[in-house]
């Protein structure tokens, strides 16, 4: 599951200006009907940028803190988007 | 959701006060619920009542005119919040309270606060033991902020951060930031320097803490 996860998008605080789709180095977000969205979730590396630069601080990607070896609930489990 | 007086009864801050007391603090507790996000009050205005909180968790603030942002205190269940202020001259409220979650809190106003505590030495000794615990809290931020660097502060945020809890939460690098008083842009760069020096390993949503020795010695720096 870990390799699923990607930052949370706030549609509601989303203007729809693009930004992300942009800047994704990866190709992985696409301007949907409703707003920004993760078309290849897989290809989402992670790197913030999209949160970095979203005028509106609409995306959020967030980071749990974990022990290496550590398999408690929620060591996995992000609240954000899951592909 | 228990009334009033049922949640004084069980929570520890106020359970042993006298039944009297606890009765006439339910009396003037006024029950308010905020989403999650929302502000609850500014700093600045006028602090118009102390709070308990009685369901969520609330981030208290300050905010630069930069808009750089500094948290000063996460209150959680069965906690006081904003009596400090109530107590000034010029009852201004010195901090920004947010909801961090849903929350459900007990406002008291002001002048039923003052009242209470005239009226109950019991009162004003917990009032007191609370004052202690928050000066302690801000003395410790003090250090950290003025003492540590900020690589030494982040560690010390991940090795706390990584202990607590049975549930983990999410931190982006903006809420560490705030925590830490720092910028983001700060923060990201110490976590690459961390991973890159083996100290740490970035996995996508996880920051996987690798050496704790290593870490508990930048954490005194």
């Amino acid at each position: 599951m870990a390799g699923c996860v990607v930052p949370y998008i706030d549609l509601e605080s989303c203007t729809r200006c693009g930004v992300c789709v942009d800047v994704c180095p990866a190709e992985a977000v696409v301007m949907g009907l409703a707003g920004p969205e993760f078309s290849d979730p897989e290809a989402c590396t992670y790197c913030t940028l999209c949160e970095t630069l979203c005028p509106e601080g609409a995306i959020a990607c967030g980071f749990v803190i974990v022990w290496e070896g550590d398999s408690r609930r929620g060591a996995d489990g992000p609240e954000g988007g899951v592909c | 959701m228990p009334d009033a007086a049922d949640f004084i009864r069980r929570m520890p801050l106020l359970a042993n006060l006298p039944k009297d007391v606890q009765a006439r603090i339910s009396r003037r507790m006024i029950r308010r619920s905020y989403s999650a996000g929302e502000t609850i009050f500014i700093e600045g205005d006028p602090g118009r009542a102390a709070y308990l909180v009685a369901e969520g968790r609330v981030r208290v603030h300050r905010t630069s005119r930069a808009g750089r942002e500094q948290v000063l205190a996460r209150i959680g269940l069965g906690q006081l919040f904003n009596t400090v202020p109530l107590f000034r001259h010029d009852a201004r409220n010195h901090a920004t309270a947010q909801a961090a979650t849903d929350v459900t809190v007990y406002a008291i106003l002001r002048e039923d606060l003052l009242r209470l505590v005239q009226d109950s030495p019991e009162l004003a000794l917990v009032i007191l033991r609370d004052f202690a615990e928050r000066l302690d809290h801000l003395t410790n931020l003090v250090e950290d902020l003025s003492l540590r660097t900020v690589r030494g502060r982040l560690a010390r945020f991940l090795l706390v951060h990584a202990k607590e809890g049975t549930v983990r939460r999410q931190w982006t690098q903006e809420e560490m930031a705030s925590e830490l008083g720092t910028v983001r842009d700060v923060i990201g760069r110490a976590l690459r320097s961390f991973a890159s020096e083996g100290l740490i390993r970035m996995d996508r949503h996880r920051i996987v803490l690798v050496d704790r020795e290593g870490l508990e010695s930048e954490s005194d720096s």
